[in-house]
């Protein structure tokens, strides 16, 4: 196996304060990896300088061999970063099927101002091809019955599946889901584990996830991340992440 | 030195009632988060009232009922002073109206809505004013004057009189009024801590509405106060001057972040001096080289300082992320809203009519293939009918008001930007189309796209402005810049007659034919637009910025095509009014021209297509086919009170417009009904099975979310 994305000595700072405080670790190509820590440990920051959103004070984000340290949040889709955000976000008055053909929008390479406009060649079969994966992406999710619903007359979980959808039939090699099960009933986290992992088998991709809940995180993960205070505690087996003292100590308090 | 000090009293006057609208403006945004750009309109309203009661108004009230006659007739007036407190007490009384009525219903939308709606009630109270006290001038005679003409005392050989010199004190007077209310009233302080923390504050028991009602009411009574300053000053106010004057009040306020007073105080007087310099140094030099200076001075001072982004300026100042008018987000909560609820209309409907509701569904289609190919009939065949000749240049404007509109559409509508300049694109199409044609007299088809094509670096001029500005930002600078525009540039090409076409076309109906295929084509590439990829993007930079560029849309490019195609669509309008009216005309390229027909788009529908049809059927054709039978004698501003009132009561029901209304009303109408609809159940169940999860519990179908999750500020 080998390393797709590194992130070496990465810094935020905010003010005076560190969000991030030179992290660094690799990530293997098509793993699962689970990033845990208490709040304000920098781990949305983290996927904030992965997607673009926050540039680095210091430090260098490279996913399969690209620098991504300075390249804007949209170049980062052609380059196979795709990302969920802690509280759900999508284009809130668009229906779900229209929201899975809009983040296609960078694939759509034969589709210019022009050609789109007018429908020649290339333009038509970028239509199809959109319209086709979308329908497919919301088969695997099973929301094809929720197809033409606005996006904000969704209840969360339901809004949560949508992203889901929408991240994945933009064809991530690198899959950042920030906390998907915050904010869910309890049956519907129960059932995001088989189906993330269905997620990352259909895409074949490197997933990194930001989450809360502890049984869900340990189940599906190959490698845990623990953090604390913009730092990096530990990184393992799950097992092994989940008894080591500092990680323990981050959590409950340190004990004199 | 002499000279230089000539124009300080004139500077300091022209900055200080500059000041005075920039205190207003900052009293009520401070507050309520509301840019109100109605401001001037009030001023202009309590100004006439005032001026008709020192005037003197004959009244009569008379009542009939049963066995009680009353008959009264009398002569109202009152000398200035006794007028005075009358006048503010009437402010005061329409500040509470409007709080009541038309600001609170929106008090948790988005910008772009208080923007629309604001510029609505502008639009209400001008012509409102103009119903009320007649279109023409107010004119202040001498002895109307709020203190005598005479000259006071001499500054330097140059004679300042006394209405000057109390207007001057008058504003320094009400400045520190305001400063120490907010410094030393409870009232004051609370509406200082909403200011900086709406949510805190309300937690802490200060209540936004108190406040709301407090700077409205004061927010108007300083209008007033401003209103009849300005209109003594100015000897002879027309009732659209003051709106004008909202941008310079605007411009002053923006500079302090909407929030200082102390700036903006500043910054008035200082804009006010800038003018007077230019107009002092710059206009005899050469009138018509310099036309419009003082304008263009206000712009760069706009542009300048929202492009240094002070951090004073974004402090104060809330940027949605959701910026969509048709997001229904800003869903409004009003009693009105409730009382002509469609929903309710249509349930009342449903169960008085016995009609089953399939049926009646099932028969839409044909009815809709009716209704579009009579439409599409009647069009076509429309100079054929037996009409009066007086029929085509209505319609012939209707196309042109169509393409106005249609530009909206694209713009607002479907990339969430809002631009208060069209009427400048419409300017470049005429001005261009009449230059190619006239001074470098080509050939029929080329002055055209000429005209268009000149339009598209300046929109990409205009659009740069909106890849850093959002909502208020945006709409201030673009309205100095279309004001700027309406003073500096479009005068220059006022050319009065219309563009010859080829012979075979240069008859009233041929235009028509050709009108109608211009803007048929152009209507079909909007539909393109909307239903492909650049439509898509559209829309994805209209609901979150963030979230298009986490998918790989960019923002700048996108933002900048989606205002070249509307500033296209704009200047296709303004060459076709060359070719049927003349060059530019300036009245078509003028900034309330801008404004009325934004208004109007919102009503029709600005989220879609039909919207600009069924707008130009209500106020294209309608008004102008009335407007040419009656040969105007007795102007009437029913039709915009009503068309603005419209628009107010559109914002608070349906944002999305006249044209999405039916479905909007089935929409709404089935998620009421569907607390349990099997078929929601049923997919809830597939979604769980396909997930491999246990089907136990899964929240309700219809799943609304809370409305906090709705709020883009709360959830951040």
């Amino acid at each position: 196996m080998s390393t797709a994305l590194s992130i070496e000595g990465v810094e935020v700072r905010f003010g005076g304060v560190r969000a991030l405080d030179g992290v660094s670790f690799d990530v293997e190509e098509g793993s699962i990896t689970g990033i845990i820590g208490p709040n304000g440990a920098g781990k949305t920051t983290l996927f904030d300088c992965i997607s673009g959103f926050r540039r680095p004070s210091a430090g260098r984000i490279t996913f399969a061999g690209v620098d991504l340290t300075k390249r804007a949040p949209w170049e980062r889709t052609s380059l196979g970063v795709g990302r969920t955000f802690q509280n759900a976000r999508l284009f809130r008055s668009m229906a779900i099927r229209d929201i899975l053909r809009t983040v296609q929008h960078d694939g759509m390479r034969r589709s210019g101002f022009f050609r789109s406009v007018l429908g020649l060649g290339g333009a038509r079969d970028d239509e199809r091809e959109v319209a086709r994966r979308a329908d497919e992406v919301l088969e695997l999710v099973g929301l094809a019955p929720h197809a033409d619903k606005p996006a904000m007359e969704l209840s969360t979980g339901m809004l949560r599946l949508a992203e889901l959808a929408a991240v994945v039939a933009v064809r991530p090699r690198l899959l950042l889901l920030d906390e998907p099960s915050s904010g869910i009933a309890q049956a519907e986290t129960e059932a995001l584990a088989p189906l993330l992992r269905r997620l990352a088998a259909y895409l074949d991709a490197t997933v990194v996830i930001i989450e809360h809940d502890m049984p869900l995180i340990m189940g599906i993960s190959d490698e845990i991340v623990a953090m604390a205070s913009g730092k990096l505690v530990t990184k393992g087996r799950p097992d092994d992440v989940r008894n080591h003292p500092d990680v323990l100590a981050s959590y409950l308090g340190k004990t004199a | 030195m002499t000279d230089f000090l000539s124009t300080l009293p004139g500077g300091l006057v022209t900055g200080a009632v500059y000041a005075l609208l920039a205190m207003g403006l900052v009293l009520i945004y401070k507050a309520t988060r509301v840019p109100n750009f109605a401001y001037g309109a009030m001023a202009t309203l309590v100004a006439f009232f005032h001026y008709d009661l020192v005037e003197g108004r004959s009244l009569s009230v008379s009542l009939d009922v049963l066995f009680v006659h009353v008959d009264w007739r009398g002569d109202v007036r009152l000398p200035f002073w006794g007028a005075v407190p009358v006048s503010l007490l009437f402010a005061a009384g329409l500040g509470l109206l409007i709080e009541r009525f038309i600001i609170r219903p929106f008090a948790r939308a988005p910008m772009v809505v208080h923007i629309i709606v604001s510029l609505g009630l502008a639009l209400l109270l001008s012509a409102t004013t103009q119903q009320l006290f007649g279109a023409d001038d107010l004119i202040v005679s001498n002895e109307r004057a709020i203190f005598p003409r005479t000259a006071a005392f001499s500054v330097g050989g140059v004679n300042v009189s006394w209405e000057r010199f109390g207007v001057i004190l008058l504003v320094i007077a009400l400045a520190g009024a305001v400063f120490a209310f907010f410094r030393f009233t409870a009232t004051g302080l609370a509406i200082r801590a909403v200011a900086t923390e709406r949510d805190v504050a309300s937690l802490l028991g200060v209540s936004a509405r108190q406040l709301s009602v407090v700077s409205w009411v004061g927010g108007s009574v300083v209008a007033g106060a401003a209103g009849i300053a300005l209109a003594s000053l100015v000897v002879s106010s027309n009732p659209n001057l003051l709106l004008l004057l909202t941008v310079k009040g605007f411009a002053a306020a923006i500079v302090g972040g909407l929030t200082s007073f102390p700036i903006a105080v500043l910054a008035g007087f200082l804009i006010g001096f800038g003018e007077e310099l230019v107009r002092h140094y710059l206009l005899p030099v050469d009138r018509a080289l310099f036309q419009g200076a003082p304008e263009v001075l206000t712009l760069g001072a706009v542009i300048v300082v929202l492009a240094l982004r002070p951090k004073w300026i974004f402090a104060g100042i809330r940027e949605d992320e959701d910026s969509g008018v048709t997001s229904r987000g800003g869903m409004a909560d009003s009693a009105l809203a409730r009382m002509i609820d469609p929903v309710e209309v249509y349930r009342l409907a449903k169960a008085a009519l016995p009609l089953s509701s399939p049926r009646w569904l099932r028969a839409m289609p044909a009815v809709k293939i009716a209704v579009v190919g009579g439409i599409v009939a009647f069009v076509l065949l429309f100079p054929l009918l037996p009409l009066p000749g007086f029929w085509t240049l209505p319609a012939n404007l209707t196309l042109i008001y169509l393409l106005v509109m249609l530009s909206f559409v694209v713009l607002v509508g479907w990339l969430g930007q809002i631009s208060l300049a069209q009427g400048a694109f419409v300017a470049v199409g005429g001005a261009g189309t009449a230059i190619f044609a006239n001074t470098f007299d080509l050939p029929f088809p080329l002055p055209l796209l000429g005209g268009v094509l000149l339009s598209i670096p300046v929109s990409i001029v205009v659009g740069l402005p909106a890849l850093r500005l959002r909502g208020l930002h945006l709409a201030v600078a673009t309205l100095a810049f279309g004001l700027a525009a309406e003073r500096a540039i479009v005068p220059r090409f006022d050319i009065a007659n219309p563009v010859r076409l080829p012979p075979s076309l240069d008859t009233d109906t041929a235009r028509y034919y050709l009108f109608l295929a211009l803007t048929a084509i152009t209507m079909a590439l909007a539909w393109r637009i909307q239903r492909t990829r650049v439509g898509r993007s559209f829309f994805a930079i209209r609901d979150s910025e963030t979230v298009a560029s986490a998918y790989g849309i960019r923002p700048v490019r996108t933002k900048l095509t989606g205002f070249v195609v509307s500033g296209a669509i704009a200047s296709l309008a303004g060459t076709m009014i060359a070719y049927q009216l003349g060059g530019v005309n300036t009245q078509y390229a003028s900034v309330f021209f801008s404004i009325s027909w934004l208004a109007n788009a919102v009503v029709a529908g600005i989220g879609a297509i039909a919207g600009p049809v069924i707008g130009a059927l209500m106020f294209g054709l309608y008004p102008e086919l009335t407007k040419s039978a009656v040969q105007a004698t007795s102007i009437s501003f029913i039709p915009q009170i009503v068309a603005s009132a419209l628009l107010i009561v559109v914002m608070a029901v349906n944002p999305e417009g006249l044209a999405s209304m039916s479905r909007f009303v089935r929409s709404r109408a089935t998620a009421y009904d569907d607390v349990a609809d099997p078929a929601d159940v049923e997919a809830i169940e597939a979604v769980v099975a396909a997930t491999g999860g246990v089907a136990t519990e899964v929240d309700g179908g219809d799943g609304r979310v809370g409305d906090e999750a709705r709020d883009p500020e709360v959830v951040r």
